[in-house]
This record gives structure tokens, C-alpha cells and sequence, in this order.
């Protein structure tokens, strides 16, 4: 395998595990719900990376912008 | 709740309706791209969840529909099950209308080429049967979550 | 003594996950491959489409696809059901 591409596999999986942390320790919610959003937003970007175009398209999508919608919606509803 | 400030709502006027519009040739060239209808629904109700979050659910409630949206969704359920069922003098799902011309039924250039649009048989009508069934799924449930948290939040109010 | 059972429990079965992780077959060969070199062989000459994965979704394994429009329209039916009071 390409050695470029390795680096930025391991690039990617690095910052995803941190975003992934950071949404747990986060005391205030948006911030966390931010979080969460870039971890999907990676993880779609390492499925493109393994040859997986489709599940990339649909993880993007769902993930990384009805969730947080959703969530958005839910946290304006409570304050 | 309320609108968001007037830069959000400029860049979306600008960028919602090519939202809706990738999303539609993501569902119509689902048999030769990656993608498909799941993919393309999403894409299109990512741009529905847009105009809910820089609009409010009021503004948006008088042009998203959610009756509409609800007898299309049962369509395209319909509308698939019936593809499906067509196919049933050999077997269910079978793609009866692959390589025998007319609609959908050019034989394709066997091997990598950049593809031709009417091929593939029963597999665009079911991609666009699945793309309005997912993109009017996803479009009730964010437009139901959020006049329920804009309801829930007048009720605390009064 | 609670900590000292979930201590046990997490050591036996994060052992059991390394074991399987280690015993597994390289990555991108898989074990059994015949209906794999099938569908790419004589997917697109029976199917007519040039995308091979749609092919397999909607073409060989339809009755994935119709469980998970199913799956989908009755988590809204459920929601419209939930939200009935806010719609009107």
C-alpha cells in the first residue's frame, strides 16, 4: 500500500478517536454535539479511503447532518 | 423557534435548491455511479433539515407539507412492492425488463466504460421508487421533530 | 468485590477479542469467495447495470432492501404517531 496513504489513514483515525473523547468530557452540550459531528464526518471520510463510496455517502449524510439536526432541534427545545 | 441570523439565511437561498438537485441525479444515476436511492434520499433530506434549521419550523411548515410528504412516502413503498411483484412469472424480484430493448433495456458495453443511462433493467425505477420513499421518510421525521420541540417550548412559555 | 468481578470479566473478554483479532485472515482476502468472484463476473451481463453494488442491492438481495424500507416506514408511522397532538 501506498505509504501516503497510510499516513493519512492513521491521521484520520487519530483525530477521530480525539473528537470522539472530546464529545464525552464536553460539559456543555453544543460544543459536544459539534464533536460528535466531526467524528462521523471523519469516520465517512475513512470509508472513502477503503473503497466504500456508497456507505461514505449515506454516513455523511445521516450522520453527519440529520443527527445533528435532530439534536440541535432538541437541545433549542430544553433551553 | 426562531429564525437565524440574515447571513444563514442568504447562503441557504443560494445553496438549498443544488442540494435538492445533486441529490436527485444521486438517486437517477444510482445504476451507474456509486449511490443510489438510500444515498440520494438522504442528501435531499439533509437539504430539508437545512431549511428547518436557518427557517424555523413555522416559515418552512407553508411549503413542506407533511400530508404530502406522507402519501408520497406510501407511494413509493406501493410503488416498489408492485416492481417487486412483477417480476413473479419467474421470480420475485426478477429483473424482467434487462437486455430486451425498449425501456431501461439496452444491453451494456461489457467492461469498464463510462456507461449509458437506459440499462439496468427494473434498477432505476427502483432506485427512484426507494429515493422518494427515503428522501419523504427522513424529510416527516425532522420536520415532526422539529414543530415538537417548537411545541413543547410555547407550552413551557404560557 | 464488584470491582474485582468486572475487573475479571473485562480481562477474559477483552483477551477473548485479542485472540479473535489476532487469529483472523488478512485483511482483503476473504475466506470464502466463490459468490464474490460470481456477482463480479456476471453482474453486469445479467443485470445490464455498469454499478455492480447497486446490482447486489436491488437486483440478487431485493428482499434486504424491501426489509429496510419496511424498517423505515414504520419508524415514521411511529413518529407520526407520537407527534399526532403537534402536527395539526
Amino acid at each position: 500500500m501506498n505509504s501516503f496513504v497510510e499516513i493519512v489513514h492513521i491521521f484520520t483515525l487519530t483525530i477521530m478517536i480525539i473528537a470522539a473523547l472530546l464529545a464525552v468530557i464536553f460539559k456543555k452540550l453544543l460544543p459536544s454535539v459539534i464533536a460528535l459531528s466531526v467524528a462521523s464526518l471523519l469516520l465517512s471520510l475513512e470509508f472513502y479511503l477503503l473503497h466504500a463510496p456508497d456507505v461514505a455517502i449515506a454516513e455523511a449524510a445521516i450522520g453527519a447532518g440529520l443527527t445533528m439536526a435532530i439534536f440541535i432541534f432538541a437541545i433549542r427545545g430544553t433551553r | 423557534m426562531k429564525q437565524m441570523s440574515k447571513i444563514v439565511r442568504t447562503i441557504t437561498n443560494l445553496v438549498y435548491g443544488f442540494i435538492i438537485i445533486f441529490g436527485f441525479y444521486v438517486i437517477v444515476h444510482g445504476h451507474l455511479t456509486p449511490g443510489g436511492g438510500f444515498q440520494g434520499g438522504a442528501i435531499v433530506a439533509s437539504a430539508f433539515a437545512l431549511l428547518l434549521v436557518s427557517y424555523g419550523s413555522l416559515i418552512t411548515k407553508k411549503f413542506l407539507k407533511k400530508d404530502f410528504l406522507s402519501i408520497m412516502e406510501s407511494s413509493g413503498l406501493t410503488m416498489f412492492i408492485v416492481l417487486a411483484f412483477l417480476g413473479l412469472g419467474i421470480t420475485f424480484f426478477y429483473n424482467f425488463l434487462a437486455n430486451i430493448g425498449g425501456w431501461f433495456g439496452n444491453t451494456p458495453v461489457i467492461g469498464p466504460n463510462p456507461g449509458d443511462i437506459n440499462t439496468g433493467g427494473v434498477i432505476p425505477l427502483m432506485n427512484i421508487a426507494v429515493g422518494l420513499e427515503v428522501l419523504s421518510a427522513l424529510g416527516v421525521i425532522v420536520l415532526l421533530m422539529a414543530s415538537g420541540a417548537e411545541f413543547t417550548k410555547k407550552k413551557e412559555n404560557s | 468485590m464488584k470491582k474485582i468481578i468486572f475487573g475479571i470479566a473485562f480481562i477474559l473478554f477483552f483477551s477473548f477479542m485479542v485472540i479473535t483479532a489476532i487469529n483472523m485472515r488478512p485483511f482483503g482476502e476473504p475466506t470464502f469467495s466463490e459468490m464474490d468472484d460470481y456477482f463480479i463476473k456476471n453482474a453486469q451481463v445479467e443485470t445490464g447495470a455498469n454499478n455492480v453494488v447497486t446490482s447486489i442491492v436491488f437486483d440478487y438481495r431485493g428482499f434486504d432492501t424491501l426489509g429496510e424500507a419496511t424498517v423505515l416506514f414504520t419508524a415514521v408511522v411511529g413518529i407520526v404517531a407520537l407527534f399526532r397532538r403537534v402536527s395539526r
